[in-house]
C-alpha cells in the first residue's frame, strides 16, 4: 500500500482539526481584538437615508421574523435602527411572526438606551404575535385590528394612544422586516407593491442575496447578518454588538479560505499526477 | 360518487375562494373586500389552530414513546412532556404576559436563548468543514464558483480590505452584477409559474393538494 502524500493529505485533512483551529481562531479575538475597519455597503447607506426621512410622529412597523437563535446576525441591525427611529421621534409597532419575539423586542428595549425616555403605549409598541403567515400579512395590510386586537401585555389596542387612528397600511410610514425566511416577501407583495409603504429589509446573511434583486426600487435599504449590523452601527457612530462580531468573522472566513485554497492545491497537483 | 362530489367540491370551493382573492387585490369593491378580509382572518385562526394541532401531536407522540418504554427515547419522552407541562403552567400563571414570571422568563433567558444560539453557531463548524470538502476546481465553472465565492467572501470580512484594497469592490461586483440579475430573471419566472399555476387552480386542473396527480 502505498504512503499518502502531502497533497493527498491536504484534501484530507480531518473534520476536527477544522473545528479546533476554527475555536482557537474564535477565541483569538476575544483575547487580543484586530478592530480592523469595517467598509459600508450602498444597501446599508441608502437603509439610513431612508430612516433620516421619517418626520416627527411617523408611525413605523417593525415586524420581527427572526428568533432569538438569530440575535448575532439581526439584533444589532434591530437595535440601530431602533435608536435611528427613536432619534426620528417616530411611533414605533413591533410585532413578531416568531414564538420568542417578545424575547426580541424586550432585548431591543433593554439595549437602546433611548426608549427610557419614551412612555410605553404612547411612543411605542410591541402588539405580539402573530401566525398565518401571508394572509395574515395580508390581513394586517388592511385591517390591523382583525389580527392584533391587544397587545402582548392585554391591554386592549383601543386604549393605546399609540394605535389611535392607526388600523391599516395606509396609515403606516415605513415597514421594516427583520427576517431569517420569507417574510420580507410577504411585506412586498401585501405592503411595499399595493400600499406603496417603504419598506427596508433586515436580514441574515444567507438571505441578503435573495432580497438583493428588490435594491433599491422595491426595497429601499437592507443589512445583511452581522456585517450589515456593523456597518450601521459604523454609520450612526455607534459601534455595538456587530463591531465586536466582526473580529470572529474575519479569523473564521480567513480560515475556511485557507482552507479551500489548500484542499484545491493539493486537488490540482493530485490530479496533473493522475 | 360521494368521493366524487366532495372532490369537486373542494375545487369548486378552491376556484371561488382563488377568484375572490384575485378581484380584491386587483380591484376595489367593498363587498369582495368585506368577503376576502374575513377569509384572510379565517386563515389566521386556522394557522393558529394548527399550532395547537402541533402542541398536542407531540404529546401524542411522545406519550406513546414512554407508554410503551421506547429504547433510548422514552426518557427524553418523559423530559418533553414534564418541560412542556411545566412551561406551559408556567405561561398560564399570567396568560397575556407569560415572560413577567421570573420563572419563565429565566428558563428563556438560560436556556431557551443560550441552546438556541449555540444551535445556530453550531452550523458554523459544520459550514467551514463541508466548504472545505466540497470547493473542488473540478472544471472551470466550478472553478469560477471557486473564485467569486472567495472574492464575496472576502467582501463580508472586513480584513479582505486588509489584504488588498480592491477586494471588496470585486466581491460587489460578483454579486451586483453576477448575482443580482440571476436573481431577478429567476423570480420573474418563478412569479410567471405562479401565475401558472394560479390559473390551473382556478380551472380546477390543479390537483396537487388533493392527492391528486395534477391533471393536463
Amino acid at each position: 500500500m502505498s504512503q499518502e502524500t502531502i497533497w493527498e493529505r491536504l484534501q484530507r485533512i480531518d473534520r476536527r482539526v477544522i473545528y479546533w483551529l476554527l475555536f482557537i481562531l474564535l477565541i483569538i479575538p476575544f483575547i487580543r481584538p484586530l478592530g480592523l475597519p469595517v467598509s459600508i455597503g450602498p444597501q446599508t447607506i441608502s437603509l439610513l437615508e431612508g430612516l433620516r426621512k421619517l418626520k416627527e410622529g411617523d408611525v413605523v412597523v417593525v415586524n420581527i421574523s427572526s428568533g432569538v437563535s438569530a440575535w448575532p446576525e439581526c439584533l444589532p441591525s434591530l437595535v440601530a435602527v431602533s435608536k435611528v427611529l427613536i432619534q426620528q421621534k417616530a411611533k414605533i409597532i413591533y410585532w413578531t411572526s416568531f414564538v420568542d419575539g417578545h424575547m426580541t423586542f424586550e432585548k431591543i428595549v433593554e439595549k437602546v438606551p433611548g426608549f427610557k425616555g419614551l412612555k410605553y403605549g404612547v411612543d411605542y409598541v410591541h402588539l405580539g404575535f402573530y401566525t398565518g403567515a401571508e394572509p395574515t400579512v395580508a390581513q394586517l395590510a388592511t385591517n390591523i385590528r382583525a389580527i392584533f386586537t391587544t397587545d402582548y401585555k392585554g391591554t386592549p389596542i383601543d386604549q393605546l394612544p399609540i394605535m389611535r387612528g392607526v388600523n391599516s397600511a395606509k396609515d403606516v410610514k415605513m415597514v421594516i422586516s427583520s427576517d431569517t425566511g420569507d417574510y420580507g416577501d410577504y411585506y412586498i407583495r401585501q405592503w411595499r407593491i399595493p400600499y406603496g409603504v417603504p419598506f427596508a429589509e433586515i436580514g441574515i446573511a444567507m438571505i441578503f442575496s435573495s432580497y438583493q434583486p428588490y435594491w433599491p426600487e422595491i426595497i429601499f435599504g437592507m443589512t445583511g447578518g452581522a456585517k450589515g449590523g456593523a456597518e450601521l452601527e459604523k454609520l450612526i457612530g455607534e459601534p455595538g454588538d456587530a463591531t465586536v462580531t466582526m473580529d470572529a468573522i474575519n479569523t473564521s472566513h480567513l480560515l475556511v479560505i485557507v482552507a479551500v485554497i489548500l484542499a484545491n492545491i493539493g486537488y490540482a497537483a493530485t490530479r496533473r499526477r493522475r | 360518487m360521494a368521493e366524487v362530489v366532495r372532490r369537486e367540491a373542494v375545487y369548486a370551493l378552491t376556484a371561488i375562494i382563488v377568484v375572490i382573492m384575485m378581484v380584491d387585490f386587483f380591484f376595489t369593491i367593498p363587498a369582495i373586500s368585506a368577503i376576502a378580509g374575513e377569509l384572510r382572518t379565517w386563515a389566521t385562526i386556522i394557522s393558529t389552530m394548527a399550532l395547537t394541532l402541533g402542541a398536542v401531536n407531540i404529546i401524542r407522540v411522545h406519550s406513546r414513546n414512554v407508554r410503551r418504554r421506547a429504547p433510548g427515547v422514552w426518557y427524553h419522552s418523559a423530559w418533553l412532556i414534564f418541560i412542556f407541562a411545566f412551561v406551559l403552567l408556567l405561561g398560564f400563571t399570567d396568560i397575556n404576559n407569560p415572560s413577567s414570571n421570573p420563572v419563565y422568563k429565566w428558563i428563556f433567558d438560560n436556556a431557551y436563548v443560550s441552546l438556541g444560539q449555540t444551535w445556530y453557531a453550531i452550523t458554523g463548524f459544520y459550514i467551514a468543514s463541508a466548504a472545505y470538502r466540497a470547493f473542488r476546481a473540478r472544471n472551470i465553472d466550478a472553478a469560477l464558483l471557486l473564485i467569486a465565492g472567495i472574492f464575496v467572501m472576502l467582501m463580508n470580512a472586513p480584513i479582505g480590505e486588509v489584504i488588498w484594497v480592491q477586494i471588496p469592490r470585486i466581491g460587489r461586483w460578483f454579486n451586483d452584477v453576477g448575482q443580482v440579475p440571476a436573481m431577478r430573471t429567476f423570480l420573474i419566472v418563478a412569479a410567471f409559474g405562479l401565475l401558472a399555476f394560479g390559473f390551473r387552480t382556478l380551472l380546477g386542473r390543479e390537483r396537487g393538494f388533493y392527492g391528486e396527480v395534477a391533471g393536463g
